[in-house]
């Protein structure tokens, strides 16, 4: 019969049998992901990059399989090592000679299951070394000021001659440009963009140009780049040729700005910032409520922020329910249409509404009135609600792993990017000291004398 | 935007000239009775949407249901009062534990009790030229939190989740 779907085997008969829900849970099997191959099992990449932005291009392609090989400072390492959230959660060692230096947990999930290499561009003698890195991989992502590795004859235009298959990234603030020479941070990113200007409440409400609390805009842009190498490798077995990728930071924060731009084309409308509310639906958005969930928690996310309720109820029958069961119903007979309802004062009617409906509640108490009449409405949950909620469990998306250099640690990493059922991201170690892995790429993968490595490293080139 | 109450109450022969800082996340939509940080005059207030709708009104006598997050004396240079003064500010929440104070908080177990490499100075372990194996042999580096770890299995404090 056209269409049918016939099972080819027997086996493929049995499969067809199960439920749709057991099928996604055999053929993802979170837990088993280090029995599967790797999509980029093949590809070896350099990473000659610090912070977030650039290092999370490469692990992407790192938790993907790809041989990464993470090039830092001597005895030092990436500046990201030595950050960490208020001087806290550190793990050591960093490197035999920094007994008392640790490296940060700023600097988790941006650069898992790559190897460490230490190297100082600067010495003229370690350019041919790196030229012979170049030789041997397809790509290289770096985060240096333009000019920068051109100077040290390291850009595209020198190592193409070397190897034309190499795809060469530069990650940076602007690229070229007017603010060629600008560095860039998460931060300028989202203010540089516009991004900053339209998240948070409006200022006459209580709310401020606000950064978004994660470096969201380093995370993003590195899985950009991602993108681009995928392109690029792609195109590369076409032609086999290589490409030069340029990225820039504020021009992945513009993109995200979704209509903003577009709606000052149209109206010449500077777009405003409607924080925990939305511009386009109504009600779509996250409610205040008066009791606590937790009121007798000592930490203040629990005790005191355990108040906060995403609620969605924009289509009109969902409206109408909602504004039944708060005793709205008012509300209803004003806002029936949802182009009426979605305007700006009838938003903070209806928002204000809600919020002294729901100033006697408890979070749960609102989420459960909510849920219970059909309408999505979620809890606003903290980190440690995260890690207890059993979706997130179940589908192995945050994990305890035993790293084999620092123990026990809880992360989600390329876990939390969704599954591949054949080729899944896993996450084997989620760093190693400074140059741990120095005799392996410059003796075993180079060819250089043991001797010569050690030359090196007494002079500190290495 | 933050309101603020302005005391111009006569202290000693002059006015006591204290800007109290009505931050919006405690007064955006609040009513009741708030003392000046200076001179601790109580005042009565009602604020809607972050403007006041009443008030300043003086309540002296009365108790305040609370203390503006900060204060300072704009005409007396930098003078002021930081958030959390007894009886005067009101402190917030996010005050750093004594822990975030700038000493790291050594660990060597994970919150499931498993060992976990958190602690200083860790014993050298490194081979040729800063090269490192890839396991953490705990049981040969650090014996002690291994005898540890084995006590907390006993005791039943390693968890799976």
């Amino acid at each position: 019969m056209a269409g049918e779907i016939r099972p080819k085997s027997k086996e493929e008969l049995e499969e067809m049998k199960i439920p749709y829900e057991e099928y996604c849970r055999k053929a993802f099997d979170p837990g088993n992901e280090h029995g599967k191959p790797g999509a980029l099992t093949g590809i070896r990449w350099l990473s000659c990059t610090m912070y977030i932005f650039t290092p999370h291009s490469a692990a992407n392609l790192a938790e993907l399989g790809a041989e990464v090989i993470k090039i830092e400072i001597p005895r030092m390492g990436d500046a990201m090592r030595h950050t960490s959230p208020f001087n806290e959660a550190y793990l050591y060692p960093l490197h035999d000679t920094r007994p008392m230096t640790g490296t940060g947990f700023g600097f988790l999930n941006a650069n898992p299951n790559e190897f460490y290499l230490s190297m100082d561009y600067h010495i003229p003698e370690m350019r041919e070394v790196f030229y012979n890195l170049v030789r041997q991989a397809d790509g290289l992502t770096e985060l240096y000021r333009p000019s920068t590795f051109d100077k040290w004859k390291m850009s595209y235009r020198t190592l193409s001659q070397i190897n034309p298959r190499f795809i060469y990234v530069w990650g940076g603030g602007f690229g070229y440009g007017p603010k060629v020479f600008g560095g860039s941070y998460d931060i300028l990113a989202q203010a540089h963009a516009g991004f900053a200007s339209i998240t948070g409440m409006h200022e006459h409400m209580g709310g401020h140009a606000t950064k978004s609390s994660n470096w969201v805009m380093d995370w993003n842009s590195g899985s950009m780049i991602a993108f681009g190498v995928l392109g690029a490798i792609h195109w590369r077995r076409k032609t086999g040729l290589g490409t030069m990728i340029e990225f820039s930071q504020v021009q992945t924060a513009a993109m995200v700005t979704e209509y903003a731009v577009p709606l000052y084309g149209r109206f010449g409308i500077v777009r405003q910032r409607w924080g925990n509310w939305d511009t386009q639906l109504c009600v779509h958005g996250i409610i205040l409520c008066g009791k606590s969930d937790f009121p007798d928690a000592q930490n203040p996310q629990d005790k005191f922020d355990a108040r906060y309720v995403m609620v969605s109820a924009f289509q009109d029958r969902d409206f109408q329910e909602l504004c039944n069961i708060t005793g709205q119903k008012q509300l209803f007979d004003k806002y029936k249409a949802h182009k009426d309802r979605v305007e700006a004062l009838a938003q903070v009617e209806v928002y204000l509404a809600l919020e002294k409906w729901a100033a006697d509640k408890t979070r749960s108490q609102v989420v459960k009135a909510l849920t219970d009449a059909g309408i999505l409405a979620y809890p606003v949950m903290n980190d440690r609600e995260v890690y207890e909620s059993p979706h997130y469990r179940e589908r192995g998306t945050i994990r305890w792993m035993d790293d084999p250099l620092y123990g026990d640690i809880l992360n989600m990493s390329g876990y939390s990017t969704g599954h591949l059922s054949k080729t899944p991201r896993k996450v084997s170690w989620i760093w190693r000291p400074v140059g741990a892995d120095n005799v392996k790429i410059y003796r075993d993968m180079l060819g250089y004398p043991l001797s010569k490595v050690e030359e090196w490293y007494a002079k500190a080139w290495i | 935007m933050c309101d603020i109450i302005w005391c111009k109450k006569e202290v000693g022969g002059k006015p006591c000239n204290t800007v109290n800082y009505l931050d919006p996340y405690t007064f955006w939509n609040w009513e009741g009775k708030v003392n000046c940080a200076e001179c601790k005059t109580v005042y009565y207030i009602h604020m809607i949407q972050g403007f006041n709708f009443k008030g300043p009104e003086e309540r002296p006598g009365e108790k305040p249901d609370t203390s503006p997050l900060y204060a300072d004396k704009p005409l007396e240079g930098y003078k002021g009062y930081y958030p959390g003064i007894e009886g005067r500010t009101r402190p917030y929440q996010c005050l750093p534990r004594h822990i975030y104070l700038g000493k790291a908080d050594m660990v060597k177990f994970s919150i499931r009790g498993r060992p976990v490499r958190g602690w200083r100075p860790q014993p050298p372990s490194a081979g040729i030229a800063g090269s490192f194996p890839y396991k953490w042999d705990i049981q040969k580096l650090s014996p002690e939190v291994w005898q540890e770890y084995q006590e907390k299995k006993k005791k039943g404090e390693v968890k799976d989740w």
